[in-house]
């Protein structure tokens, strides 16, 4: 592997780290959307930045576009306490307006320079290694990795010293501002890191693998575990492996690479959907499969025991008339009765079925229960 | 003391005005003296069981010791002895065999419980308890008259909004009638007349009928 694409990785899997942190307590909070908002919200920031300092890495840019960002968030809070509308209406009326507001500016005004739509939604990773930080004379590596590695650094900070305080304001705000928290600063501290790092991103990977990322790796996760450290830390697990994936599914595609690393997020989610143990798709089944074996052989045990010692007893145990009685296909009857005889819940005798002292526990249980 | 009142009559708001969640229209709250944000720490709220999720991923201890957040005020984590004290809490409630349950795999009596423990751990003088008897099991329902009488000997006050007008003479020694404006409010057998339910409610209390003796 040759260093500009172990470059291209290192700032992908750095863009998933920096994402999937702020991401989880979006996906807590049910405010998934509220990214996609930011994400595109930002573009009249991003403007205005890039006319002042003429340089999409700026920090003075990062910082105007992250206000826009906070700006979106409150003009859909106030939409919101209106009234008037729901929240998810007001996030689809304040951000449309927002981005298209930059769109004009762009297409008025930066028509001769490198800052185009496509650029703003797509990025491009594979120029990520062209523009380097030099010190000196020294080169220092792609810019880009320095940036988000500073934000990295930031969103671990501000999720490690305020972990408490952002759980509590994600489970129970009531509570929260009872005890004195303020919720609604640690809110707008939290939409202002996810503008942060969204304004960072998006000159690399473009917004809408921003989006994805700060959503899909936590809401895989979540699914894989219901313990919020492993929850932060599996959304960060995630998001590298759909970066470093991602890459290597462009390349073998030939494909874009923000659009494979993309797709491998959904990848990654569509598994967890799968084959999450406990509440994905195959294990639900499974256990659906399992309980009618369990409910059919309680059946079984409660019937014999039921007509043990009665005078029809040979007539309802005898094997072959079980699904009649039972109102069983005949072919499912031969199953039950097959896995009963393994677990040693019925014996065989010639051609009639006896209740073992265990399969007798069990009807008795059954029927109590 | 129980806050009742019909659907919309503001026993909610009321209480979160108390705590200053909601914007107050008009006067001041004073407890022992001072406003809320300086007396915080004596008071312990326990909101409507429907107020959060569920399915957040956390275990029924990690939710109990969130009552002990305020007292620790920023930055600080709980430790060995906030454990300690969420198990305690959790004993008093009788939940101790779930300390370490995901809340989403909760009945809804057992939610209660948790919010209950969740109270209890921040030790207060007052506290406001809103709709804890709604929609929980015959065993929930006796641990918190329990509890309510634990509280009441220990010398504290509890606000409980409340619904069921029946229990109200049993359970509680003062109570409040609420509808928009404050009706009545005083010891339960001074206050709690058909005069004044009627007011509340709109002369919607039939079961007084059949029950004379609540008259006082």
């Amino acid at each position: 592997m040759t260093p500009v694409q172990l470059e291209i990785q290192l700032v992908a899997v750095l863009v998933a780290v920096a994402c999937a942190l702020p991401g989880t307590f979006l996906v807590l909070r049910r405010m998934a959307m509220l990214s996609d908002a930011i994400s595109h919200a930002i573009l009249p920031g991003i403007v205005v930045g890039f006319f002042l300092t003429h340089d999409l890495g700026s920090p003075l840019l990062i910082a105007l576009a992250a206000l826009t960002g906070v700006l979106t968030v409150s003009l859909v809070e106030l939409l919101h306490r209106t009234r008037l509308v729901r929240e998810d209406a007001a996030i689809g009326l304040v951000f449309p307006m927002l981005f298209s507001l930059g769109v004009i500016l762009i297409a008025r005004y930066a028509g001769d320079v490198h800052l185009d739509t496509d650029a703003v939604l797509l990025g491009e990773l594979a120029f990520v290694p062209f523009d380097r930080l030099l010190a000196g004379g020294l080169d220092l590596g792609p810019r880009a990795a320095w940036v988000m590695g500073g934000i990295v650094l930031l969103n671990t900070l501000f999720i490690t010293v305020f972990y408490k305080e952002l759980k509590l304001a994600a489970f129970d705000a009531g509570l929260a501002a009872a005890l004195g928290f303020a919720p609604a600063v640690l809110h707008y501290a939290l939409m202002g890191l996810v503008s942060v790092t969204a304004v960072a991103a998006f000159d690399a990977v473009g917004s809408i693998l921003v989006v994805a990322l700060m959503i899909g790796p936590p809401a895989t996760a979540r699914l894989l575990t219901d313990r919020l450290p492993w929850m932060i830390g599996g959304g960060v697990v995630l998001g590298a492996m759909s970066a470093v994936g991602g890459y290597g599914l462009a390349h073998l595609l030939d494909a874009s690479i923000a659009g494979s690393m993309a797709t491998m997020v959904g990848v990654l989610f569509g598994l967890a959907v799968l084959f999450a143990p406990g509440r994905g798709v195959v294990a639900a089944a499974r256990r659906r499969a399992a309980q009618r074996w369990t409910f059919a052989q309680q059946m079984l045990a409660v019937h014999l025991l039921h007509h043990e010692g009665t005078p029809e007893e040979a007539d309802e145990s005898a094997v072959d008339h079980l699904h009649a009685h039972l109102r069983w296909p005949p072919g499912f009857a031969r199953q039950v009765v097959h896995r009963a005889e393994q677990q040693g819940l019925v014996i065989r005798l010639g051609d009639r079925l006896r209740l073992t002292e265990a399969g007798r526990a069990l009807a008795r249980h059954s029927v109590r229960a | 003391m129980a806050i009742v009142g019909p659907n919309g009559a503001g026993k909610t708001t009321f209480i979160k005005a108390l705590l200053d969640l909601v914007p107050r229209a008009a006067g001041q709250v004073r407890i022992f003296g001072a406003p809320y944000a300086e007396r915080r720490h004596l008071v312990a709220y326990v909101p409507q069981r429907g107020s959060v999720d569920w399915d957040f991923p956390t275990n029924v201890l990690d939710v109990v010791m969130m009552g002990l957040y305020g007292r620790l005020g920023w930055f600080r984590r709980p430790g060995r002895a906030e454990r300690a004290q969420a198990m305690q809490a959790l004993d008093q409630v009788g939940m101790t065999a779930f300390a370490t349950r995901q809340i989403s795999q909760l009945s809804g009596g057992q939610q209660q419980r948790v919010f209950l423990a969740r109270a209890l751990v921040q030790d207060a003088q007052i506290y406001l308890m809103d709709e804890p008897f709604q929609g929980v099991d015959a065993t929930t329902e006796r641990a918190i008259i329990e509890l309510l009488r634990t509280l009441r000997a220990q010398g504290k006050t509890v606000l409980v909004v409340h619904h069921d007008l029946q229990t109200v003479p049993e359970y509680f020694d003062q109570v409040m009638l609420l509808n928009v404006y404050k009706i009545a409010s005083g010891p339960v057998e001074n206050v709690f007349t058909e005069d004044n339910l009627r007011l509340t409610y709109g002369g919607r209390v039939g079961f007084l009928r059949t029950r004379p003796k609540v008259e006082g």
